[in-house]
C-alpha cells in the first residue's frame, strides 16, 4: 500500500471520529468505544478502505448526538446502527446522501484562507502565499446542480477539488460544477502565491552583548483592509542558550512557558499606539553574543476578506427550487506566518 | 449536615459528568463486568443482548481475553437486530481464529443471512464470513462471493470484492483461478464503486494477470475518474502496469530520454557536478554522471534480483532496452488515454491520489508534458507533516533526475520553522539540487538565515548544503568558500564554550564543504588552503583539524606559497603531536609521511621531524597511532633508501608507487569523514520503499516493457532462453511493435549457431562429396536441418500473434509457420543439392500445406443434435491466455434447415470456470502442478444464431491437467442441453520448441536410460505417395524426400510438434530408407518440460517401413503416453 494512502485514510478517519465524537482524545474515544468500533468496522474492511463518505456513514451509524441521547434515555434503546443500506452507497454520487428535504433551502459558501509568509532577517518578504478553501454548506432538497465561478480564477495557481466537481467544466471554462453533499464540506482548496504584501509588520531586533541579549519587537498594521485583524498573537522559541528571560509589552499579556516558549498575545491593535515587546535575555555564562536567532510565529485572524483577492462571482442552481438563500462569507487566518530574527 | 452536604456535592459532580455523558457507552467502559454478562446474552430483549456485547466489547477493548463466551455469541448472530449482528460480528471476528470449532456453529447462519432481502445484511454476512480466515469454510466463501458478486446491490458486490484478498489470503491454490475468474468479472463490473474495490483485488490475489486488464483498459480508464478515491490508487497502477506491459514504454517519455542520449544529458543537465562525490569514491569508475536519471528508469523496471545482479557484476550492459520497447506516445491510443484519464486526478483532494497520477505521467507522459505534475506536487506539500515528508522524497528523485522542472519553484522548498528536521533536511537535499545561475543568491540568503538556525543539526546541514550547490554551480564557488571561510572564524568564538557536538559539526561540516569545493578546481583556492592553514590553531575540533591537515598533505606541492609553508606547518604539527586526538595524530603521520614523499626540497628537514614523529608514536597509548607509525616507517625506509641510492635521479617509479600508496592511505581516511547519503536504488514513485530505500515486502517494479504477451503463453519470469525465443514477440495488434531486448540477444546467439551450422554443414558438404564418390559407408550422415530455424520460427510466432488474437486463421499460421522452415531449409538442401543431384529438393512447404489437423466429430447432426454438426480438432495454436491451455477448433455446422440460435459450450460442471479469459497464467509454476486436476474449460463466446447452412469456428481454450480421459462437456443450444465428450490428444498437449540439431543431441544424451523410452511400428502412408508420384519423371533420390515428407507431414498434423532436423543416409542403394532419421522437439505445456521425439526409418522405400520411436522426456508417465499415441497415429491410415 503506498504510505500517502495510508497517512491520508488515518486523516480521514481522525477526522469523522473527530465529526461523530466532537474532539478527539483517549476519553472520548473510551466514551464512544461502541460507535468507534462500529465506525472504524465500517470504514477499513481487511486493510483497504470500505466507506469513507462522512455523509454515507453517518446514515449508517448515527452520530451520538443530543437528541439521540436524551431518546435513549427516555426510551431505553440506544440502537445507533441504522436498519437499511444508504442508498447512497449505490448511485453514481456516492457523497450525497440520498434525497435530503429542507423546509428552507441554503447555501453558505465561505472563503476561508490561511497567509504563508516568510520574512528573513533583513525583514524582506521572501514568500508569501494563500492557501484557501472554499467551504460550503448546503441545505438542498433533491438532487441540486449548483454552478460556482470565480471573478478572478486565473490567480488560483493551483488547486484540488473534492470528489464531487466535475473536472472538464473546470478545464475549460474555469467553473465549478458540482452535486453538493449534504451539509458541511471542503469544495476545493486552492493556493495562490507570490502575493506583495503582508497585512502586518513583525519587526524584531536583538542586539546581544556580553552576556546579555535585548529584545524589541514592534508589531503594526502594514495597509489598511478596512477589515479589524483580530486575535494577533507572536511565539518563539527562546533559543536553548538563554537562561532567563525578562520580557513585557505594552499591550497584551507575555507568557514563557516552560519549553521556553514565549507567546504574546496582543489581541486587536489599538489606534493609540504600537505594540511592542522588550526586555532582555541573559545568556549562558561564558557566552558573549547571541549565535542563533529565534523565529517568530505570528497569528491573526482577519474577518470579511480573502486576502488573496479571490471573489466568487456567482452561485448558481440548475434545478432551481422555489426559493433560495445564498451566503457568502471569508476569512483569512496566518498560517505558517514567520519572521525571521 | 455538612457531611450529608458533602455527600451532596459528591454526588452532584458525579451526576453533572453523568450528565455529560449520558447516552454515550462510557458506564460499559468503565465497568464492563458489574453485571454478570452470560445471562444477558441469553436474554431475549435485543437490548439486553446489545448490552451484554458492548461490555463483552469493552474488554476486549481493555485487552481482556473473553473468547470463552463464543459458543453464546455465536448464538446470537441468529439476531434479527442489525445492531446486535453488528457487535457479534465485531466479536466474532476478534476470536474466530482462536475458535475455530465454535464458530463453524456460525456458517449456517451467515448461509441464511445471504439470502436476506437487505442487501446490508448480505454484505455484513459475506464480510464477516470472508474474514473468518478458517481454511475449511474457504469452499463455501468462494462460492458466497461468486454469488455475491452477482448481487443487484453494489454495495454488496464491493464487499464481494473486498472479500477476495482474504480468500486469497488463505493461500489455497485451488481457489486461485476461480478467484481471479471473479476479479475479472468485477472489474468489469458498471459501477464505479465495485471496480475500485476490484481493482484493489486485483493488486492483491493477481497483479500479473494483466490480461484481464487488457479486456476492458479502455472502460477502465474511462471509469477511473469516477471511482472512489481509494480504489483509483490502486486502478492507477494497475493501468500504468499494463500499459508498460503491452505497449512499452513511451519514446518522449523522461525514461526514454535517459536511455539514449545519456551523453547529451550529461552535458545538458550539468547534475554530474552535484554526484561528484559519488564518482570519486565508486569503483564504478567515473560512470556515474548521466547514470542518475538513466539509473532511475532502470530501477524502475527491474526487480532485486537482476539489481542485484547487475551490480555485483558492475556490467551496465546486461539491461539494455531496445527501440522496440518503446511506443510513441503521440500515436500510441492507449497512452493517451490513460494520461488523458488521469491528468485531472492531479487535483483530487486525496493526496495519494495525486501521488499515484503524478508517478503515471512521471512514467509515461512526454517530457513537455511531465511539468504538469509540479504544481499538484508543491500543493501537497500543504498538508500534514507526515504525507509532507513521503512527498518530499518522491520530489527529491524527480528533482534530481530533471533539475529544471522544479528550478523555477525553488521558493517552495524554503524551510519552516515548524517544519521537522527530517522534512529541513530533505528540503535542503532539494534545494541544493535544483538550484541554478538565477536562483542561488536567493538561495543563499536564505541559507543564511538557517545557519542561525536554533536547531544546530539543521544549520550544520545546511553548510553541506552549500557546499553541494558550489559543486553544482561552480561559479558560485569563490562566494560559497568566502562565507564558509567567515563562519569557520565566526564559530571560533563559540568554539570554546563547548556546545558539543552540535557546534563541532557545524565546523567539521563547513570544513568538509570547503575541503570539497576546493577539490573541484585547487589552483584557484590556494589562498583559502593558506587560510585554513593560518587557523589551525584556533580550530581546535578534531575532525575540522584532520581535515585541514589533510588538505596541508593533499595540496602541499600546489602554487608558490604553500611549500614554502610546509616546513613551519609540519614543525608546528610535529610540536603538538602529543595533545592531539586520535584522528588528528593518524592524519598528522599520513601528512607528513605525504609531504616527505613528494618533497623536493627540505628533505632532510622533513626526513628529521617525520623520525621525531616516528619516536612519539611508537610510544603512543593508541595502537591505531603504533600501527600506523610502523607501517609508514616501513613505507618510508625503503623510500629513503630508493632516495639515497639514486639522489637527483628521480626515480619515477618508484616515486610514482609511493604515490600510489600515499593516496590510498588518504583516501581511506577522508571517506571516514564523509556522509554520504547517496542511494542507488530508487523505487517507483509513491511506494512504500522509496520511503524506506529499501524493497518493502510486496513492492513490485514496473513490469518489463512489452511483456504481456510473454507473461501470457508462457512461463512469467525467469525463462530459459529457449522459450524465451519461441514466446518473444511482441505483436501488439495495432502498432506491431515486435521483439524485446532478449530477442536481439537470442537471435545473435541464432546467428552465431547460424554460422556454425553453416560452416559445419558445408564441412559435411564436403564429407558428402567425398563419400559420395566412392565410398559405400553408409553411416556419415547429410544433415537436413533447417539452420535458421529457431529464429525464422521466431518470425513464424510472431506472426501467428495476430492469430491468437483471432485474425488470422490458425491453419494460415501453421501454413506460414510451416512455410518460413521450408524456406529456410532451402538453402541447406540446394547446397546438398548441388552435391549429389541437381533437381532434388525437399519442399517441405507443401507438407506445411498439407498438415491438416484431424477432425473428430463431437456431435453427429443424425442421432443427437437435431442438425447441428458440430466437429473439433486440436490447433496448433499456443493459447493467448494461458500457456496450461490447450486450443481447440470447434467447427459447427448446421444441417438442419432451422436456424439454431444460442449455442455455447461449457464445462459439465459449471460451477467452475465460467468466465473465459479469467485463467491466464497463474504465475507460480508449483501452484499449477498442485492445483486439482480436473479439466477445466473455458467456455467459448456463445453463437447467437446459425442458419442452415451455415458454419461457425470458435476456438475452445481447454485444460486437461493431462488427463486422456474424453472430456464431459454440454453443449447448449436453442435452450437445450446436450452432453458430448471431448477426447483430448496427447499429441497436442505439447507445444514446438524449437532448437537446432547440436542442442537437441545434447539434450538427448541427457535424457538417457529411464527417460528414454522406445517403441517401433510399421508405416505405410508414403506407398501411395510414391505410386502417386512415379507417374511423374522424378530422380529415384525424391523417394527418400516423399518418405520424409509423409511422415512429418502425418506427425506434424497429429501432434504439435516443431521438426528439428532430417538426417539422411548416403548409401549405395537409393532404394534403402534404413537410416533416415526425423527429429522433433517439443515441450509440455504444463511444465516446460522439453519432450524429444526421435523417428528411424528402417527398410526399403518401396516397402511399408518398419519405424522405430523414441521419446525422451523426464516426464516417465507423459513420455510414454506421447510414444503410444505417436504410434498409434503412424500406424493408422491417412484419411482421405
Amino acid at each position: 500500500m503506498p504510505p500517502l494512502m495510508g497517512i491520508e485514510f488515518l486523516c480521514r478517519v481522525s477526522d469523522v471520529l473527530s465529526d461523530y465524537l466532537g474532539g478527539l482524545n483517549e476519553d472520548v474515544i473510551k466514551d464512544n468505544f461502541v460507535i468507534v468500533y462500529e465506525l472504524l468496522d465500517e470504514m477499513i474492511d481487511n486493510g483497504f478502505p470500505l466507506t469513507t463518505e462522512p455523509n454515507i456513514l453517518r446514515e449508517m451509524i448515527a452520530p451520538p448526538n443530543i437528541v439521540s441521547k436524551v431518546l435513549s434515555v427516555v426510551t431505553g434503546n440506544s440502537s445507533n446502527v441504522s436498519d437499511t443500506l444508504p442508498g447512497a452507497t449505490g448511485s453514481c454520487i456516492p457523497w450525497r446522501a440520498a434525497d435530503p428535504k429542507y423546509a428552507n433551502n441554503e447555501v453558505y459558501v465561505d472563503l476561508v484562507e490561511e497567509m504563508d509568509a516568510v520574512i528573513n532577517r533583513d525583514g524582506a518578504l521572501v514568500k508569501c502565499e494563500v492557501y484557501g478553501e472554499v467551504r460550503v454548506n448546503s441545505h438542498l432538497s433533491g438532487l441540486p446542480d449548483l454552478t460556482l465561478s470565480f471573478a478572478n480564477p486565473s490567480i488560483l495557481d493551483d488547486v484540488r477539488f473534492h470528489p464531487c466537481v466535475r473536472f472538464r467544466p473546470w478545464e475549460s471554462h474555469q467553473i465549478l460544477s458540482f452535486v453538493p453533499p449534504d451539509g458541511e464540506f471542503k469544495l476545493m482548496s486552492y493556493r495562490v502565491k507570490k502575493l506583495k504584501s503582508t497585512p502586518i509588520y513583525v519587526k524584531p531586533q536583538l542586539s546581544s552583548d556580553a552576556g546579555k541579549c535585548r529584545v524589541n519587537v514592534l508589531v503594526g498594521i502594514r495597509n489598511d483592509h478596512g477589515k479589524t485583524i483580530d486575535s494577533i498573537t507572536l511565539q518563539f522559541q527562546l533559543p536553548p542558550c538563554i537562561l532567563s528571560a525578562d520580557l513585557t509589552s505594552n499591550t497584551g499579556t507575555v507568557n514563557i512557558l516552560g519549553n521556553k516558549t514565549c507567546s504574546w498575545s496582543i489581541g486587536r491593535i489599538p489606534k493609540d499606539k504600537t505594540p511592542s515587546l522588550s526586555g532582555t535575555l541573559v545568556l549562558e555564562s561564558e557566552l558573549e553574543r547571541l549565535h542563533v536567532f529565534p523565529t517568530f510565529r505570528v497569528g491573526f485572524k482577519i474577518m470579511g476578506v480573502a486576502l488573496s483577492g479571490l471573489q466568487i462571482d456567482k452561485l448558481d442552481l440548475k434545478t432551481a427550487p422555489s426559493r433560495l438563500y445564498k451566503g457568502f462569507r471569508a476569512l483569512t487566518r496566518a498560517g505558517e506566518f514567520e519572521v525571521r530574527s | 449536615m455538612f457531611p450529608q452536604f458533602g455527600a451532596t456535592a459528591d454526588t452532584l459532580s458525579k451526576a453533572s459528568t453523568m450528565v455529560f455523558r449520558i447516552g454515550t457507552d462510557a458506564h460499559l467502559y468503565d465497568d464492563p463486568d458489574d453485571v454478570s454478562i452470560a445471562p444477558l446474552l441469553d436474554s431475549k430483549f435485543d437490548s439486553e443482548k446489545c448490552e451484554a456485547l458492548k461490555r463483552l466489547l469493552a474488554l476486549i477493548a481493555q485487552g481482556i481475553d473473553v473468547s470463552n463466551y463464543f459458543p453464546q455469541v455465536v448464538k446470537n448472530v441468529a439476531s434479527q437486530s442489525l445492531e446486535v449482528k453488528k457487535l457479534v460480528y465485531l466479536y466474532l471476528l476478534h476470536y474466530a481464529e482462536k475458535r475455530p470449532n465454535e464458530a463453524l456453529l456460525s456458517i449456517n447462519y451467515f448461509q441464511k443471512d445471504l439470502g436476506d432481502p437487505n442487501p446490508l445484511v448480505r454484505a455484513w454476512a459475506l464480510r464477516t464470513m470472508a474474514g473468518i480466515r478458517l481454511h475449511v469454510i474457504a469452499p463455501l466463501v468462494l462460492v458466497a462471493v461468486g454469488k455475491c458478486a452477482r448481487d443487484p446491490s453494489v454495495y454488496v458486490r464491493k464487499c464481494a470484492a473486498n472479500a477476495l484478498p482474504k480468500l486469497h489470503d488463505l493461500r489455497q491454490e485451488e481457489h486461485a483461478l476461480a478467484i481471479e475468474e471473479i476479479v475479472g468479472k468485477l472489474l468489469n463490473d458498471h459501477s464505479p464503486a465495485v471496480v475500485g474495490a476490484a481493482a484493489a483485488a486485483f493488486a492483491s490475489v493477481c497483479p500479473y494477470n494483466l490480461s484481464l486488464i487488457r479486456r476492458n483498459y479502455r472502460k477502465l480508464c474511462e471509469i477511473l475518474p469516477d471511482v472512489e478515491e481509494w480504489g483509483q490508487i490502486a486502478l492507477i497502477g494497475i493501468l500504468l502496469r499494463y500499459v508498460i506491459a503491452s505497449h512499452g514504454l513511451v519514446k518522449e517519455s523522461i525514461m526514454f530520454s535517459l536511455q539514449c542520449t545519456e551523453s547529451s544529458h550529461s552535458v545538458k543537465d550539468g547534475s554530474d557536478a552535484d554526484f561528484g562525490q559519488v564518482k570519486e569514491s565508486t569503483d564504478m569508475g567515473g560512470t556515474c554522471d548521466y547514470e542518475f536519471v538513466n539509473m532511475v528508469s532502470r530501477c524502475y523496471i527491474e526487480g532485486p534480483d537482476e539489481y542485484l545482479s547487475r551490480s555485483s557484476y558492475a556490467n551496465r550492459e546486461s539491461f539494455q532496452l531496445t527501440d522496440e520497447q518503446f511506443t510513441s506516445g503521440k500515436s500510441n491510443d492507449d497512452v493517451k488515454i490513460l494520461l488523458y484519464s488521469t491528468s485531472p486526478l492531479l487535483w483530487s483532494n486525496n493526496s495519494a491520489v495525486v501521488l499515484a497520477a503524478a508517478g503515471v505521467h512521471w512514467v509515461m507522459a512526454p517530457k513537455e508534458d511531465v511539468k504538469r505534475i509540479i504544481k499538484p506536487l508543491l500543493f501537497l506539500l500543504r498538508s500534514s507533516n507526515a504525507s509532507k515528508y513521503v512527498v518530499l522524497c518522491n520530489i527529491q528523485v524527480f528533482a534530481k533526475a530533471m533539475p529544471s522542472l522544479f528550478a523555477p519553484y525553488y521558493e517552495d522548498f524554503f524551510i519552516c520553522s515548524s517544519e521537522s528536521y527530517q522534512v529541513k533536511a530533505l528540503k535542503l537535499e532539494i534545494l541544493s539540487s535544483i538550484a541554478t545561475d538565477s536562483s542561488i543568491s536567493s538561495i543563499f540568503k536564505e541559507f543564511q538565515d538557517y545557519i542561525r538556525d536554533p536547531d544546530r543539526r539543521f544549520a550544520a546541514d545546511t553548510i553541506a548544503a552549500i557546499g553541494l550547490c558550489a559543486q553544482r554551480l561552480p561559479k558560485m564557488a569563490h562566494i560559497c568558500v568566502d562565507g564558509l571561510l567567515a563562519l569557520t572564524r565566526e564559530e571560533f568564538v563559540t568554539k570554546d564554550f563547548g556546545f558539543g557536538d552540535q557546534e563541532a559539526g557545524i565546523l567539521t561540516h563547513a570544513i568538509l564543504s570547503i575541503k570539497s569545493i576546493i577539490k573541484q578546481d585547487p589552483p584557484s583556492h590556494e589562498k583559502v588552503i593558506i587560510q585554513l592553514v593560518r587557523s589551525l590553531d584556533s580550530i581546535k575540533v578534531p575532525a575540522a583539524r584532520a581535515m585541514i591537515i589533510w588538505m596541508v598533505g593533499e595540496y602541499s606541492t600546489l602554487g608558490e606559497i604553500i611549500p614554502r609553508m610546509l616546513n613551519t606547518v609540519l614543525k608546528y604539527l610535529a610540536w603538538c603531536f602529543t595533545s592531539e586526538a586520535l584522528e588528528t595524530k593518524l592524519q598528522i603521520l599520513n601528512t607528513v609521511c605525504k609531504v616527505l614523499v613528494g618533497a623536493t626540497e627540505d628533505v632532510w628537514t622533513f626526513k628529521k621531524i617525520f623520525s621525531y614523529l616516528v619516536e612519539l608514536a611508537e610510544c603512543d597509548l593508541n595502537y591505531d597511532v603504533r600501527d600506523r607509525v610502523r607501517f609508514l616507517k616501513k613505507l618510508q625506509s625503503s623510500n629513503l633508501v630508493s632516495i639515497g641510492q639514486e639522489e637527483g635521479t628521480n626515480d619515477l617509479p618508484e616515486k610514482d608507487l609511493l604515490h600510489v600508496v600515499a593516496e590510498c592511505i588518504l583516501g581511506r581516511q577522508t571517506r571516514k569523514v564523509k556522509a554520504e547519503s547517496f542511494s542507488y536504488r530508487f523505487y517507483l514513485p509513491g511506494s512504500l520503499s522509496q520511503i524506506v530505500l529499501h524493497a518493502a515486502p510486496g513492492y513490485e517494479p514496473l513490469p518489463k516493457p512489452c511483456s504481456l504477451l510473454l507473461d501470457d503463453r508462457n512461463v512469467p519470469e525467469g525463462t530459459s532462453e529457449i522459450k524465451k525465443t519461441v514466446a518473444d514477440y511482441s505483436g501488439t495488434d495495432d502498432y506491431g511493435t515486435s521483439s524485446e531486448g532478449s530477442d536481439d540477444e537470442s537471435a545473435s546467439d541464432y546467428d552465431s549457431q547460424h554460422s556454425v551450422a553453416e560452416s559445419s554443414g558445408s564441412g559435411r558438404g564436403d564429407d558428402s562429396e567425398f563419400t559420395s564418390e566412392g565410398n559405400d559407408n553408409a553411416d556419415p550422415l547429410i544433415q537436413i536441418s533447417d539452420f535458421g530455424n529457431a529464429s525464422e520460427n521466431q518470425n513464424g510466432v510472431s506472426q501467428s500473434g495476430p492469430a491468437n488474437l483471432g485474425e488470422l486463421m490458425s491453419d494460415r499460421a501453421l501454413e506460414s509457420w510451416l512455410d518460413e522452415q521450408s524456406g529456410s531449409s532451402n538453402p541447406g538442401i540446394s547446397e546438398q543439392s548441388q552435391v549429389r543431384i541437381s533437381s532434388a529438393r525437399i519442399s517441405l512447404g507443401d507438407v506445411g500445406k498439407r498438415v491438416k489437423p484431424k477432425c473428430y466429430s463431437l456431435l453427429d447432426p443424425a442421432t443427437s443434435g437435431n442438425g447441428l454438426k458440430v466437429d473439433y480438432s486440436f490447433s496448433s495454436e499456443i493459447s493467448s491466455m494461458s500457456h496450461l491451455l490447450v486450443c481447440i477448433e470447434v467447427f459447427f455446422k448446421n444441417c438442419s434447415s432451422e436456424t439454431i440460435s444460442e449455442i455455447t459450450l461449457v464445462d459439465e460442471d459449471s460451477n467452475r470456470a465460467l468466465d473465459a479469459a479469467d485463467k491466464a497464467a497463474d504465475v507460480n509454476q508449483s501452484s499449477l502442478a498442485s492445483s486439482d486436476n480436473v479439466p477445466t474449460l473455458v467456455p467459448m463466446e456463445s453463437i447467437a444464431s446459425l442458419e442452415p447452412d451455415q458454419t461457425a469456428r470458435r476456438i475452445l481454450h481447454v485444460r486437461f491437467h493431462h488427463h486422456l480421459l474424453p472430456l464431459k462437456l454440454a453443449l447448449y443450444c436453442d435452450g437445450k442441453k446436450l452432453p458430448v465428450k471431448l477426447r483430448p490428444d496427447i499429441g497436442y498437449f505439447v507445444k514446438p520448441l524449437p532448437m537446432d540439431v547440436e542442442v537437441f543431441i545434447d539434450r538427448e544424451s541427457r535424457l538417457p536410460g529411464m527417460f528414454e523410452y522406445t517403441r517401433s511400428c510399421a508405416f505405410t502412408d508414403h506407398i501411395e505417395e510414391l505410386n502417386k508420384e512415379n507417374g511423374d519423371s522424378l530422380f529415384v533420390k525424391d523417394k527418400f524426400l516423399a518418405i520424409c515428407e509423409s511422415l512429418a507431414l502425418k506427425i506434424l498434423s497429429n501432434a504439435n510438434l516443431c521438426l528439428v532436423s532430417i538426417d539422411m543416409p548416403v548409401a549405395a542403394n537409393l532404394d534403402d530408407a534404413s537410416g533416415l532419421r526425423l527429429r522433433f522437439s517439443s515441450e509440455i505445456l504444463s511444465s516446460s518440460i522439453p519432450c524429444l521425439i526421435t523417428i528411424t526409418v528402417e527398410g526399403k522405400c518401396s516397402d511399408p517401413l518398419n519405424l522405430s520411436i523414441k521419446v525422451n522426456c523426464e516426464e516417465t508417465v507423459f513420455g510414454l503416453n506421447l510414444l503410444n499415441r505417436i504410434a498409434n497415429f503412424l500406424v493408422e491410415p491417412t484419411l482421405g
